[in-house]
């Protein structure tokens, strides 16, 4: 059946941009950091699964045990470097000058990835890059089944840590007034900057998925698009809500493809943003209204 | 026992402690009383961390809190109830108790801590699950003291008490802390505009003008002063 | 704040040079750069207006940009006079800020240059979409192409908007959008409608917007349709307006000068990296110029060690 065939990429899709989207959401969420370089960070990660795999044959899936933490380390330092010193600065100027700043690492990271890398689109093709299985029917790629799984796993786990443990709580507390949080005994500066390592290393995740499809210098800004745009649907605070949120733009842009046809998927998103930035501005799935 | 020394502090360009000194002693409550931009609030934010001194020095049983970044103050046993209260508004009653307790003993001992922190406020208790924001501003009050107590400190300061509070619910809170202090010998450090309250409180009170200090002695005594009653009750 | 004669004579002095100057001038670099000079001065204004001044930091220039160029360009290339078609981009400017701005006005804050952002970027993609490839000028167009012509119109562009803008910001108007970006509900208290401002500035500010994105496609003679869609037109006005100084009339002028002047210099000397270059320079001047040039000795005055206050002796007892 072909709808059927096209709900599935489409929550396939879905899963994938989510993925992409959980890092910002606990970095600009959580830190009000406007990480406009997220979805480059993600594409340096795609890169370096395209070579893990090219030169070491290993499974993009494998190598997130050293893309991840990379990743993470490398989040350290783009703090340390780039954005701890704007910590006490208000919500809103906080905003301005990260975005600046990000932006302007977007132009760095593309530039360099462009001379290094060149222009050209590469794409990790596994054993199984090709296989499907057949489910009643309906042809679900492997990759496909793996993406959704890692984006479960991965944003449902953080969901846990964030709710559960007493790190996720203070990362929480931290967010709603940082002043008082240190307060609390909270250590302020060293919990933001691990939670920074953290969601560059949750954009490692996703780039391991997108080798899987397509990496070139330019996709970085296209992903960051889509992550911000499930940061506003799912609102902010709220992390399973990018899951949600994923899949709903998944499913909205691949029946605009079903019923209008393929030119208007971009549209399908900017609908959606502008009736909930509109209706609901503090997200489908949020807990705060408004800033 | 807690002691500031000769300390200076800045708000950017502006000075506002001169050469302020004073000593906090164990289990008792002291009180600094002074009017609207003394300098009252700059001295707790020192204390507590937030601000560092340009020239002078403040201990705590002999270790420098100065030094000190203001997240480890906590750990040292002196705990603060900012001013406005300051409540995590997304996170409910137990949520904020929680918190409080975030460091070391405490966060092991924080569900019998937490009982008792109920039985001082049982309001509390009543608004467990609500969010704080929801709470009245007495309620809040009462939540910001019970979370800065669920570290279990030896010295509770607090950052204008009485700020937007109707005077029955500031009479009551005041009963509480006189409770806690006896009962539990927790020393209580209490900046405050309210000076009849505050000195009527306290054992030991302070005054501070334009960023010094002008005053100060046993707080009964105060009360009674000619100066004060002039200056801040409005008696001739 | 009124103006001193002085500065009445220099902007006099310096309006009379640009009207004189492509007399004096050969060539054609001299002129396109003060083009985009021009350009650039006009947008990066008009968003110091909505952003600077009335608080609302609009990420999405782009999308009125583009707007103003499409609806331009649409209408010159089918026959319509340019005096009556880059008007039109202004206009159509505004309406998409009528659609799409003061909807967004009701945002706080951060959600509202988010807002904004993703619009800019959804239309980019969209116009890729709907308008792929180039637009090229038609026979005529290219013979009677005159790019004196297109620096007076930019510079008519530019003294209107700046002239506005200036008006604007040292009326009762805009004190109202000063006081909406302190702080909005103390405006309120004093009977500020901080919508009504809010939406003021921004009218204003979209529609010069989309009065230079006209003046853009007028000047081009050839370019992808989606180009001034393209992100950069969103974050040039505001780098420009940080190095020059946020808020402030001249911050944006002296913003615009040093931009263009290192961008042609990086362009011409640094080759392949010149844009890595650009974006390590971008991270430095916000990382070092949160308050642009013009907030330099503020910043600099502040940088001088407390002894020097504290020497000059205690202050009068007051009791």
């Amino acid at each position: 059946m072909e709808f059927a065939q096209f709900l599935t990429y489409g929550i396939i899709n879905g899963a994938i941009y989510a993925l992409v989207a959980i890092g910002l959401a606990l970095i600009m969420g959580i830190m009000g950091i406007f990480n406009l370089a997220q979805g480059s960070l993600a594409m340096l990660a795609a890169y370096a699964s395209f070579f893990l795999f090219q030169r070491w044959g290993l499974d993009p899936f494998l190598s997130l045990a050293l893309t991840m933490p990379a990743g993470f380390l490398c989040g350290l330092l783009l703090h340390k470097g780039l954005f701890e010193w704007m910590s006490g600065y208000a919500p809103g100027q906080k905003l301005r000058n990260s975005m600046l700043v990000a932006f302007g690492l977007v132009l760095v990271i593309e530039n360099i990835a462009t001379v290094l890398w060149t222009a050209n689109e590469r794409c990790v093709t596994t054993a199984y890059s090709g296989a499907v299985v057949s489910v009643e029917g309906l042809r679900v790629p492997y990759t496909g089944l793996a993406a959704v799984g890692l984006s479960m796993v991965v944003i449902f786990g953080l969901h846990f840590f964030l709710k559960r443990t007493l790190f996720g709580k203070s990362l929480w507390a931290i967010s709603q007034d940082h002043q008082t949080a240190n307060l609390m005994g909270i250590n302020v500066r060293r919990t933001t900057l691990i939670s920074f390592g953290l969601g560059v290393a949750l954009s490692a995740a996703a780039g391991a998925v997108i080798s899987l499809y397509t990496v070139s210098p330019a996709v970085g800004l296209d992903w960051t698009n889509k992550a911000l745009i499930l940061v506003v649907l799912a609102g902010v605070g709220s992390i399973k809500g990018i899951f949600y949120s994923g899949l709903l733009l998944g499913i909205v842009e691949v029946l605009s493809v079903y019923f209008v046809g393929v030119h208007y998927t971009g549209v399908a998103g900017l609908v959606i943003f502008i009736l909930v930035l509109m209706f609901r501005p503090q997200g489908l799935f949020g807990k705060r209204a408004g800033a | 026992m807690l002691e500031l020394s000769q300390l200076d502090i800045y708000h950017g360009d502006l000075q506002a402690l001169w050469n302020v000194s004073l000593t906090v002693r164990d289990r008792e409550i002291t009180t600094l009383i002074g009017s609207n931009g003394a300098g009252k609030s700059t001295a707790l934010m020192a204390i507590a961390g937030l601000l560092k001194p340009a020239k002078g020095t403040i201990s705590f049983n002999g270790v420098r809190l100065d030094k000190l970044p203001a997240h480890k103050i906590v750990d040292i046993g002196i705990s603060m109830v900012p001013e406005g209260r300051r409540v995590f508004p997304e996170m409910t009653v137990t949520g904020n108790l929680e918190i409080g307790a975030f460091v070391g003993q405490a966060r092991r001992e924080r569900q019998k801590t937490m009982e008792w922190v109920y039985e001082v406020f049982p309001k509390l208790r009543d608004r467990a699950r609500q969010q704080a924001s929801t709470l009245s501003g007495g309620e809040q009050q009462m939540l910001a003291i019970g979370r800065a107590l669920m570290s279990r400190p030896r010295l509770l300061l607090i950052d204008e008490l009485s700020l937007g509070l109707a005077p029955v619910v500031v009479e009551k809170i005041s009963e509480v802390l006189r409770e806690i202090n006896k009962a539990n010998g927790i020393g209580i450090f209490l900046v405050e505009q309210n000076v009849q309250m505050a000195l009527e409180l306290a054992d030991t009170g302070y005054i501070i003008e334009n960023g010094r200090i002008v005053g100060h002695g046993d707080a009964g005594t105060l009360l009674e002063s000619k100066e004060v009653k002039e200056a801040y009750l409005g008696i001739a | 704040m009124a103006i001193e004669s002085k500065w009445y004579a220099l902007t006099g002095a310096a309006l009379a040079v640009a009207v004189l100057l492509p007399l004096g001038m050969h060539g054609q670099y001299g002129l396109s750069i003060l083009c985009m000079l021009f350009l650039y001065i006009t947008l990066s204004q008009s968003w110091n207006i909505l952003g600077g001044y009335a608080g609302q930091v609009n990420v999405g220039q782009a999308a009125f940009f583009g707007v103003g160029a499409l609806t331009t360009r649409l209408l010159w290339l089918h026959g319509t006079p340019f005096p009556l078609a880059i008007p039109a981009g202004g206009i159509a400017s505004v309406v998409l800020a009528v659609v799409v701005g003061f909807p967004a006005l009701r945002l706080r804050g951060h959600y509202f240059a988010i807002g904004t952002l993703a619009v800019a970027w959804i239309a980019h993609i969209t116009v890729g979409n709907l308008f792929p490839g180039i637009s090229f000028l038609t026979g005529r167009h290219v013979a009677t192409y005159s790019l004196v012509l297109r620096y007076y119109v930019f510079l008519v562009i530019m003294v209107a908007a700046l002239t506005t803008i200036y008006l604007t910001v040292n009326s009762r108007i805009g004190l109202g959008v000063e006081a909406t970006r302190d702080d909005e509900d103390a405006a309120q208290t004093v009977g500020v409608n901080i919508v009504k401002y809010k939406i003021i500035a921004f009218a204003i500010s979209s529609f010069f917007v989309g009065l230079a994105g006209g003046g853009f496609a007028f000047f081009n003679a050839s370019y992808y349709w989606y180009l001034p869609f393209g992100l950069m037109w969103c974050f040039e006005p505001i780098l420009i307006v940080f190095i020059g100084g946020v808020g402030t009339f001249v911050g944006p002028i002296v913003g615009s000068l040093c931009y263009v002047a290192l961008k042609e210099i990086f362009a011409f000397t640094l080759g392949e990296i010149n844009i890595l270059i650009f974006g390590v320079v971008f991270i430095l001047t916000i990382l070092f110029f949160p308050r642009g040039i013009v907030g330099l000795p503020a910043a600099l005055h502040h940088a001088w060690p407390r002894r020097l206050h504290g020497e000059v002796g205690e202050r009068a007892n007051v009791r």
